[in-house]
């Protein structure tokens, strides 16, 4: 959907991780570019353009967050932060501090792979609701649905468990509320096609979904399956702003 | 212990010694005051006054001449009108013998065998008696009547005896108690330690002995602590640094020609990838990092089926739609997930049910395995405990700390997890959790 091949900046310190991401994503049509600290980054970035930025958060010198905050102080290039530890904290401060997307290591490649491809589809399905700048969640019928926490949370307040895809596939409806979106089209916003065969098939996940939110689950008013093949998000969505913490 | 500090007895036999000395002096004070006040060494002049003025006139009478007698006689009763002496008729002497209701030993005792008492014979006064003198005149005289001393035992220095010895007794007891309270709270503290460095170091007070002895305790749990916090830092770093080289393996296995070889390479890098994990969060879960919120805990449950069913397992959710707790949702799932583990490891079916009362959620994992003996079962619960014993790595086997890192969660919760028989096989697992935890009633 984007640019055929993206070009994504590596920047990890461990030098057979890096090589090995690169490899790996160069054989699956990417432009990898590599830096081993926040200097070399810099300079990249100045270099050539960057679509999308894969950060090791323990890094020598400054580290991933810290950099993480300053790349988004003065773009919006999707960040997608790696971090040996995999603990809430990190999850959130990464995702406070602007990030995209998190990934604990070690990760599976394929999925850092899907990862990519649903944030720079996101970033490329443009005019949709949470585009606007600062915007950090929706709410639809009382319900919440945060991108920074990546937690859903329901009228009563509760939070309510979900799995990454279900996630990312509730995000992509819910962003497009009123609009008749194809599997295909589904796919391609969350997963994309090739991501592989680990992920369950869009008609699964929307079921999940919907035992989760909807009041009755046999009969759908929120996620509604239209006939000719494909789901509309029929409830009203608002914004939600709130400013990111952090940010100079 | 101000007193004792200004006396300088720091030592546990020096306080002892001075508990001692003091008990036996102050026994002995008080002893020497009843002593001083009331004499008992001295005879009671009032006791047998009678007696003896009675024995004193009779010998007086006894000794003197006949002839003097009368004019004794009328001496006597001027000097002693109680006694009431009269001259008997000469005759002959009647029998000896104590009247009946008299006690006259101290009579027989002070007059020598030629007084002879006898009862008289006409009884208009039962306290007079007859005495034959040596010379064999015979005279009467009244028998006064003894002031018999009071009782020995309600004697007031017998009371205040009584009274010293126990409020000494009651004295050394409390001090002695106040000298080895230290120790039972030494046992306390040993009995209580716990290595999450919650509770207080020892008070260092008391006597040298004591205070010596809570001193070293307190270094030996210093050392300790530090010792296990060396061992988790290691263990830690450990995990941690093993995820890089399992990162990079992770990698490689995407380059390998051979699908069945990558397959392999891939499912042996989850298992290190997940004993890691459980070790890690093992390390973790006394630290409390999640806040509890409000969390629809179905919607929870039934994400871990769609991961086992999703993996390929049989595990079925059995339960309502939904259901409100408070709860550290990523501790939950991460508990329930070890459970579901265990059980299609073990098993070939896994359900997970919730049952909600407006009190209680109850979660039951329950699998079709072999079930775990009664005997062990609480050694389950253990970490680095595992339920094939031997240590050989073959494809199902953990850490052991999957029903350990669930039992801890549980705690943290307020709750309690304990194991079940399943029939006609099999074990389930049941975790009890309080809707609401007990310390902030609202949702956050």
């Amino acid at each position: 959907m984007t640019t055929a091949s993206p070009n994504i900046l590596v920047v990890e310190d461990d030098r057979e991780t890096r090589t090995l991401i690169a490899k790996y994503l160069r054989n699956n049509a990417c432009n990898v570019a590599t830096a081993n600290d926040g200097r070399e980054m810099a300079r990249a970035m100045a270099d050539h353009r960057v679509d999308l930025l894969i950060l090791d958060v323990m890094l020598p010198g400054e580290d991933g967050l810290s950099l993480c905050r300053k790349i988004r102080a003065e773009s919006q290039v999707p960040i997608i932060m790696l971090t040996a530890r995999g603990e809430d904290v990190d999850r959130i401060l990464g995702l406070e501090m602007g990030a995209d997307d998190y990934l604990a290591k070690p990760f599976n490649p394929r999925e850092l792979l899907a990862r990519i491809n649903a944030v720079l589809r996101r970033q490329a399905a443009a005019q949709t609701i949470s585009t606007i700048h600062g915007v950090t969640a929706l709410a639809f019928a009382g319900w919440r649905i945060d991108f920074r926490l990546r937690e859903l949370r329901n009228p009563a307040g509760a939070r309510v468990a979900m799995t990454s895809a279900e996630f990312d596939l509730l995000r992509a409806l819910c962003e497009r509320p009123g609009r008749v979106l194809s599997r295909d089209s589904l796919l391609d916003l969350t997963q994309g096609r090739n991501a592989g065969s680990f992920e369950r098939s869009i008609d699964v996940l929307i079921s999940r979904i919907r035992r989760k939110i909807e009041p009755d689950p046999q009969d759908a008013t929120m996620i509604k399956t239209v006939r000719s093949g494909g789901y509309v998000f029929t409830p009203a969505v608002e914004a939600i702003t709130v400013p990111i913490n952090g940010l100079s | 212990m101000k007193l004792l500090d200004f006396l300088h007895l720091k030592n546990i036999s020096g306080q002892i010694a001075a508990l001692v000395i003091a008990s036996i002096i102050a026994i002995h004070l008080i002893l020497a005051a009843i002593f001083l006040v009331s004499r008992p060494d001295q005879p009671d002049p009032t006791i047998d006054r009678g007696h003896a003025q009675f024995a004193a006139a009779v010998l007086l009478l006894g000794a003197a001449p006949a002839a003097d007698r009368q004019r004794l006689f009328a001496d006597v009763a001027r000097a002693f009108p109680k006694l009431e002496v009269e001259s008997l008729p000469p005759g002959p002497v009647p029998p000896a013998g104590d009247p009946e209701g008299l006690d006259l030993r101290s009579l027989h005792r002070r007059l020598d065998s030629r007084y002879r008492i006898f009862p008289l014979a006409h009884d208009e006064d039962r306290h007079k008696v007859g005495i034959a003198l040596p010379d064999g005149a015979m005279i009467s005289a009244k028998v006064l009547p003894d002031l018999r001393p009071r009782p020995f035992w309600i004697g007031p220095w017998v009371v205040t005896l009584l009274f010293a010895i126990i409020s000494v007794s009651l004295l050394g007891l409390w001090a002695a108690r106040a000298l080895t309270a230290p120790l039972s709270s030494f046992a306390k503290a040993a009995e209580s330690f716990s290595l999450n460095g919650a509770a207080a170091p020892l008070p260092e007070r008391g006597p040298e002995e004591i205070r010596s002895v809570a001193k070293a305790l307190n270094r030996m749990r210093e050392r300790i602590t530090t010792l296990i916090d060396d061992r988790t830092r290691m263990l830690a770093a450990i995990s941690h640094d093993l995820r890089t080289p399992i990162t990079r393996m992770r990698l490689r296995s995407e380059f390998i020609e051979d699908d069945v070889h990558r397959h392999r390479m891939m499912s042996d890098l989850d298992q290190m990838r997940s004993m890691l994990e459980s070790v890690l969060s093992f390390l973790r879960n006394d630290r409390k990092l999640e806040a509890m919120t409000l969390t629809d805990i179905a919607t929870t449950l039934q994400l871990v089926t769609d991961q086992f069913a999703d993996m390929g397992h049989k595990v079925a959710y059995d339960g309502p739609e939904h259901a409100m707790a408070i709860v550290r949702p990523d501790d939950l799932s991460r508990s329930v997930t070890n459970l579901v583990e265990n059980s299609v490891r073990f098993g070939a079916m896994a359900t997970i049910r919730l049952r909600v009362s407006p009190d209680i959620v109850t979660i039951e994992v329950e699998d079709d395995g072999p079930g775990i003996s009664d005997a062990r079962k609480d050694v389950m619960l253990e970490p680095f405990v595992r339920g094939d014993e031997a240590r050989n790595m073959d494809e199902a086997a953990g850490f052991g700390l999957g029903l350990s890192i669930a039992h801890t969660i549980v705690l943290a919760h307020g709750g309690k997890l304990c194991l079940n028989d399943r029939e006609p096989h099999g074990l389930i697992v049941c975790i009890q959790l309080p809707v609401r935890q007990p310390n902030r009633q609202s949702a956050a």
